[in-house]
């Protein structure tokens, strides 16, 4: 007889982590642009400690998504995709610890003569960022909706979810 | 001047790093020679270069039978470098190694 997984799974991890820095980061972005347009501390240093702790869930997430990867590529139907979202987490991080570092720097008073082009550089840096996770995102979204990955499915006559009552 | 330069090392950054990453390729189900590219133990994965430049990344499953010299070994044997003969069957855009006999 079927018998239902244990929640806790080592690819649930996954999707445990990636909302944070998906929401993080989104949010950063918002928060610097509008902090550096209006030219208001209060946003820049909201979006500033949303862009440090979106980044640091972001290499989680990646991290996370090593470990499903090796369990639901034996499952999924188009390893591709999944390839592209791994590329596509990777650029992600990457993009967002580079403003990450630089946002340090200015913090710190680094790179003072150059702090216009810092700040101008933080948000071409967290838009491309962006549009990366956007569509990373949407990667992962097929992947779960189109592939089932990481997804139970439950049996035809649902048998397991009596037995655990 | 120095603006246009920034710009253009950041925009040559975001694609660098859009490039980094593998990129691994789908075949058709049969028998290929290739060189093992990478090994990840923990994934029971391999990477597989084959002749005509294309990369096979194969997770092994229950089914996979890994030989050397006619006899069955263990995951572990494999190493970078090492040739190999895959048979590799196609399911969806998945390759499903079914054996893999180590060449040297």
């Amino acid at each position: 007889m079927e018998q239902l997984p244990d929640f806790w799974r080592t690819e649930v991890w996954h999707p445990l982590t990636v909302h944070f820095p998906v929401a993080f980061l989104s949010l950063a972005t918002i928060f610097l642009i509008a902090g550096y347009w209006l030219r208001k501390a209060s946003p820049i240093y909201t979006g500033q400690a949303l862009l440090i702790a979106g980044t640091i869930g972001a290499w989680i997430a990646v991290y996370t998504g090593g470990l499903a990867d090796g369990i639901v590529s034996r499952q999924i139907c188009d390893p591709t995709v999944l390839e592209a979202h791994e590329n596509g987490a990777f650029t992600v991080a990457g993009l967002f610890s580079g403003a990450s570092a630089l946002v340090i720097g200015d913090y710190f008073g680094l790179l003072r003569q150059f702090r216009k082009l810092l700040r101008i550089t933080i948000i071409i840096l967290a838009i491309t960022g962006s549009g990366f996770l956007a569509y990373t995102g949407h990667l992962g979204a097929t992947l779960v909706y189109q592939q089932a990955a990481g997804v139970y499915t439950p049996s035809e006559d649902c048998k397991e979810f009596t037995e655990t009552d | 001047m120095k603006k246009t330069l920034f710009y253009s090392l950041f925009i040559v950054m975001a694609l660098m790093v859009g490039a980094c990453g593998g990129k691994t390729d789908v075949v058709d189900s049969g028998t290929y020679d290739g060189t093992i590219k990478k090994v990840e133990a923990e994934k029971t994965e391999i990477y597989v270069e084959t002749s005509d430049e294309k990369t096979l990344e194969l997770y092994f499953t229950d089914e996979t039978k890994l030989t050397q010299n006619g006899s069955e070994v263990p995951f572990s044997t494999l190493e970078k470098g090492q040739k190999v003969e895959v048979t590799v069957e196609k399911v969806g855009k998945r390759l499903d190694p079914k054996a893999v006999k180590i060449l040297e």
